[in-house]
């Protein structure tokens, strides 16, 4: 399979060797929100092609803007951010949907629709990109078999705890395969089994090939896992350790 | 070549299996909204189609009165009222004279019992006119006029000054009381319809606007408690058009449902008083039929409240979707 890197929209996890470019490179980015708060002040960092991250620090340092602007949810106030080598400042607006689509993104709030069952929430993702139903049914059904949900594909999310919504949430940002993943504060609210859980899923969606980075305050968790870890503070990145060297 | 060719062929089928399904989402996440909130639905169906119901109304009420337009030749007819009292010898004179003019081509004199009696056969009167002592009515000239072009639609100045110099050379007779041009009042019935044509395009216009704004509202309240489906909708890669086509789906279904309901409303009210004004009516004319909105008037209505509710969905949607994307 030839991939050009940055031209298909629905390119499966490119591995590194192939595409050669980071997945995600921030260059000099500051974030400015209207009524003057600075979110983010000159952040630079990359992500290739397959790797896994973390990005920690206090609530309010930042985590969530930098998520929002690779999830294309944002644009930055000045700087650069790129996603797959392409310049998110050059994507017109009408073009972000589309783009969108390319990062899976997970919210500590789950954001699942509660009037629809756990596959509908789940199938929401590829009926906006226009997939067949047959189709639609069988990913749904391997994404719900991924986070171990496939019993409760007809349930309502409502009567589904908190640390299965969290998995449905992930069945849905995983469904369509995207080359990124990223997740906002996943074990926020789970108890320590869960989250070891919880990592170890996003740690198999990363051996598959799927860049991932995840923004956590669970200090103790990161560092079981040996990975990268970006630090913000005020907006700034801190540091870049090296796997596991926290603390 | 062949095979670049069949691959772009793949992506357009591809692509437009996509939209179809996207419109089938659209299609019946539209109808879930309403039927989600059935007594909502219910009662904006119901203004709607209220509002609807109006001007729809009024046309066809004209319509069914525009049946009453006996052939023109049958009243181009002028009555020539004679005095009370006027001699038999003095009035065939008279009739001999008025007959020999050149624009009348025949004359029929109905003496007043004659008309007395037609008038006691048709009128239904029967008991009021046998408890008159005297006979009231005058003797009548009804005379038909000579080939004289009268229709209507052709009824220019000349035909009408024409009429009128006759009317006043008949009046100008000692005997006569006075002359009438039967098509007069049928000219006025038609001047008091086509302001009624016009009022009613009046109230289509304003409550066509009533229909764009209850829409539109309504869309607008659904857009605001759908906030929260909307943004992940959008976090998920949908595009603005595919978030915004279930509301235009949902506008032009009020308007359809609306429009369903004028029509039910009116053709009921017809019903209702179509039996005693039939009745009514069949004892001045023989041939009138009670008209319903018809298929191409239901259609018309249909397709324009769609149309009228789309357009309200679109305004909604214009204004309250439109930052779903950073610039």
């Amino acid at each position: 399979m030839v991939v050009v890197c940055g031209h298909s929209l629905s390119c499966f996890p490119s591995p590194s060797e192939v595409c050669g470019l980071s997945m995600i490179r921030f260059e000099r980015v500051s974030k400015r929100y209207p009524g003057g708060v600075q979110a983010l002040s000159d952040v630079s960092f990359h992500l290739e092609s397959g790797e896994m991250a973390f990005l920690t620090g206090h609530s309010g340092a930042g985590k969530s803007t930098l998520l929002r602007l690779i999830a294309l949810l944002d644009r930055a106030s000045r700087g650069q951010v790129f996603l797959q080598g392409r310049n998110l400042a050059n994507i017109p607006r009408r073009k972000l949907p589309l783009l969108r689509r390319s990062v899976g993104v997970i919210f500590q709030d789950h954001k699942l629709l509660s009037d629809k069952t756990v596959f509908d929430n789940v199938a929401l993702p590829l009926l906006i990109a226009g997939w067949r139903y047959q189709e639609i049914s069988k990913r749904v059904r391997a994404a719900l078999d991924q986070v171990d949900l496939l019993r409760k594909e007809r349930v309502m999310p409502v009567s589904l705890s908190g640390g299965e919504q969290q998995r449905v949430g992930i069945a849905r940002a995983i469904v369509s395969n995207p080359p990124v993943l990223l997740a906002d504060e996943p074990t926020g609210n789970l108890d320590p089994d869960l989250s070891a859980d919880l990592m170890t899923l996003f740690c198999r969606l990363n051996e598959l090939g799927t860049t991932v980075l995840i923004a956590s305050h669970d200090i103790a968790l990161i560092q079981r896992l040996q990975r990268r870890v970006l630090v913000l503070e005020q907006g700034k990145i801190l540091n870049q350790e090296a796997a596991g060297s926290l603390g | 070549m062949a095979t670049v060719e069949r691959k772009s062929q793949g992506s357009l089928n591809l692509g437009l299996r996509a939209w179809g399904t996207r419109h089938v989402y659209s299609f019946f996440s539209s109808i879930g909204t309403l039927l989600r909130s059935p007594l909502g639905t219910l009662m904006t169906v119901a203004v709607l189609g209220i509002a609807m119901a109006l001007p729809l109304g009024l046309w066809v009420a004209l319509k069914n009165l525009q049946q009453v337009n006996p052939a023109a030749e049958d009243i181009s007819t002028i009555s020539v009222f004679l005095n009370a009292g006027a001699k038999q010898a003095k009035v065939d004179k008279l009739a001999a004279e008025i007959n020999a003019w050149p624009e009348v081509e025949s004359l029929k004199a109905l003496s007043p019992e004659e008309a007395l009696a037609d008038f006691r056969k048709n009128s239904g009167f029967a008991a009021a006119v046998d408890a008159l002592a005297d006979n009231p009515l005058p003797w009548v000239f009804e005379l038909k006029l000579q080939a004289v072009d009268i229709k209507l639609e052709s009824h220019n100045e000349t035909v009408a000054q024409q009429i009128e110099r006759l009317l006043i050379r008949l009046e100008s007779f000692p005997e006569i009381d006075f002359a009438q041009y039967d098509l007069q009042w049928l000219e006025r019935l038609q001047a008091i319809m086509g302001l009624g044509a016009t009022i009613s395009r009046i109230l289509a216009i304003l409550f066509g606007f009533a229909v764009i704004f209850v829409v539109g509202n309504t869309i607008r309240l659904d857009i605001q408690n759908r906030r929260e489906e909307i943004e992940v909708m959008s976090l998920v890669g949908a595009t603005e058009a595919f978030i915004r086509r279930p509301f235009l789906y949902t506008g032009f279904w009020y308007g359809l449902l609306g429009g369903l309901v004028a029509l039910t409303l009116v053709s009921l009210s017809l019903a209702l008083i179509g039996g005693p004004l039939e009745r009514l009516l069949l004892s001045y004319q023989s041939d009138f039929q009670l008209l319903l909105p018809g298929i191409n008037g239901s259609l018309l209505v249909l397709v324009g409240g769609g149309l009228l509710g789309l357009f309200g969905g679109a305004l909604a949607v214009r204004r309250h979707l439109n930052n779903l994307n950073p610039g």
